[in-house]
């Protein structure tokens, strides 16, 4: 086991959603790591700015804080 | 006194219906604090306006209600400053799930403890000039410290409680003079000259401090008569009749009564009267925007507030029930459409802004290899693939849990350097000390090899020299390499990413000078610009293909005779 601490954490129902929040908040290129088809981590403020591009876009996702 | 006080019959219900009133103010403003460690003026006006019998803003006691249930709230730990704003806490989530009788205790036991709420700030009779800007008190002042506070509140208290049926306040304040003179301030030493005044303590609008000789009712009677008059009734530990001006045991706990809610279709949520079960009323508060008013609570639901409630750890479904159930009428079908469709939205995307990430290596299961006392402290979530995350813990608490020889890679600082150079083009990245950047850069410039072995790849480097820049790249190859990029990789990878153009090596014509006048003096003739290529150094020249046989048919006809190299 590793223990990164400090790391964005998106979670997706599936592949496809996930594709499409990276996509929207123009995140692509910015992944640290996908660990799994429908999960991503990024860097702390990358994380933050696909949260309020979601909020922006009305989406409200659920925060873990 | 401040009439909306003194003139109220307040007692717990009230007062916890006011304490509820402006904690759903600071839900709904979320107010910056300023630099006194108060929200601003509009978040007072509006917490005072949703009291159930507000205080009078043009008159000289301020909001002493709002002041005096933010301090409370704070220093029960119900409210804590989040980046500069006041917010509600996990704290006060756990308070109003409490059953009422609980619930007062709890309230009760906070004043007495408080160390943030100051009686003598509060009392609109008296002002305390030292404390307007810092609410610090000045190291000559005869203001109470917070402990002297305490230890005078548990007096009070304790005179209070000896009541068996009803006494006078005024009568009450004559006896606590009598009998417990130095409550708040030693008044042992009052005929010495450096006695005179109490210090740091004026009648309000006053511009010297009071006169120590008769005035203890003027000060330490109107602190006593606010802490009567207004906090012991609402915190349920004494009642006061402000008709007859008498203080009385407090009275018995009356049955929580449901909340009297109607949903409306345009998403607004009415709770009507002063009662209430105000723990419903606070879940209630938590998924919407709350407008409390007096005695017309309302509810506005909203998506964001929805969402942040099911971050917290509901359900939808939970949710939607629970809302179903304080109306009095059916939920409206589009209301309950709406929470419907709010909940499957929130729950499709999760996100840790700050996390701990616990990454299960290969086919480790977590669930067995985690050590148990951490898996039960940081409550983690199970991702997909295995791995666990939860919001970012204090790295100092999560130390002591780690198993041993198990780093932390810690994101917010410069993590390891894990990329050792090898023989040419060759990294060499040992698998168990590799973190997510580093796994990033080498995903974006090597192809691998073996396990723990990369080779730079020439395409995958143009690529991403294209997307982030030569400089960028090269920069952070050098921040992930433990060691110095040998010549190899240090070439390699700046000729990839463009950073060095071509290399020419091969056979070619060279015009070389002795020395700089004659170079000058070459460099005149108009022919010279179309024989050269490139300029090396000042005295030396690469000629185009076939141009040194016209240097030398020029020169010749000059009479100039060139050497000619081997």
């Amino acid at each position: 086991m590793k223990f990164h601490a400090h790391v964005g954490v998106v979670e997706t129902r599936d592949e496809q959603t996930l594709n499409e929040v990276l996509v929207i908040a123009k995140m692509e290129g910015k992944l640290l790591a996908r660990l799994a088809p429908n999960l991503a981590v990024l860097e702390v403020d990358d994380a933050r700015e696909v949260l309020e591009t979601l909020e922006k876009l009305g989406k409200h996702p659920k925060v873990m804080r | 006194m401040n009439p909306a006080t003194a003139k109220r019959a307040c007692n717990y219900r009230t007062g916890e219906a006011d304490l509820l009133s402006v904690l759903e103010i600071v839900i709904a403003q979320q107010p910056r604090v300023l630099k006194g460690g108060q929200p601003n003026l509009t978040f007072f006006r509006a917490a005072n306006e949703a009291l159930i019998s507000p205080d009078d803003e043009q008159g000289a006691a301020g909001f002493v209600q709002v002041e005096f249930w933010l301090a409370l709230a704070r220093s029960a730990g119900l409210t804590a400053i989040v980046e500069g704003s006041l917010a509600v806490t996990a704290k006060a989530d756990a308070f109003w799930s409490l059953p009422a009788d609980q619930r007062r205790e709890r309230l009760q036991q906070a004043w007495l403890a408080a160390g943030d709420v100051s009686e003598f700030a509060l009392t609109p009779e008296i002002e305390l000039p030292g404390m307007r800007k810092t609410r610090t008190v000045d190291v000559l002042s005869d203001v109470p410290l917070p402990a002297k506070l305490i230890a005078a509140r548990k007096a009070i208290l304790r005179h209070i409680q000896a009541i068996k049926t009803e006494l006078a306040l005024p009568k009450f304040c004559m006896q606590m003079e009598e009998n417990a003179r130095d409550l708040f301030i030693d008044h042992s030493d009052d005929k010495s000259w450096r006695q005179v005044y109490y210090r740091g303590i004026r009648e309000r609008g006053g511009n010297e401090d009071i006169e120590r000789a008769g005035a203890w009712q003027r000060v330490e009677g109107s602190v006593i008569r606010l802490v009567c008059e207004m906090i012991l009734p609402n915190l349920g530990l004494a009642a006061y009749d402000a008709a007859r001006g008498v203080i009385e045991p407090p009275a018995e706990l009356p049955p929580t009564q449901p909340a009297e809610v109607v949903v409306q279709p345009n998403f607004e949520v009415v709770a009507l009267g002063e009662g209430g079960d105000a723990s419903a009323l606070w879940k209630l508060a938590r998924i919407s925007a709350p407008a409390p008013a007096r005695r017309v609570r309302k509810y506005v639901l909203q998506r964001g507030r929805f969402a942040n409630a099911l971050a917290r750890g509901f359900g939808p479904e939970e949710l939607i029930t629970f809302v179903a159930s304080l109306s009095r009428t059916p939920l409206p079908q589009n209301v309950r459409y709406a929470l419907q469709d709010w909940g499957q939205s929130t729950e499709s995307i999760r996100i840790w802004p700050d996390a701990l990430l616990i990454e299960a290596e290969g086919v480790e299961d977590l669930a067995t290899t985690l050590p148990r006392a951490l898996a039960d402290k940081l409550q983690l979530g199970v991702l997909p693939g295995g791995h666990r995350a939860c919001p970012m813990p204090e790295i100092a608490q999560l130390r002591p849990n780690l198993p041993p020889r198990k780093q932390l890679f810690d994101y917010s600082r410069q993590l390891p350097r894990v990329l050792f150079p090898a023989q040419g083009l060759v990294i060499n990245a040992p698998r168990e000390t590799l973190h997510f950047r580093a796994r990033r850069l080498l995903e974006l410039l090597t192809a691998q090899e073996s396990a723990d072995r990369y080779a730079l790849d020439a395409a995958k480097v143009a690529d991403t020299a294209g997307k982030l820049g030569a400089g960028d790249v090269r920069q952070r190859f050098e921040a992930a390499l433990a060691e110095d990029a040998g010549s190899a990789l240090n070439l390699a990878l700046r000729s990839w990413t463009g950073e060095f153009g071509s290399v020419f090596a091969g056979p070619a014509e060279i015009l070389v000078c002795e020395n700089l006048d004659q170079a000058r003096a070459l460099a005149s003739l108009p022919e010279f610009s179309a024989w050269v290529e490139r300029s090396l150094s000042p005295t030396a020249y690469v000629l185009k293909a076939g141009s040194s046989d016209k240097v030398w048919a020029v020169l010749t006809k000059l009479g100039v005779k060139p050497r000619k190299g081997k």
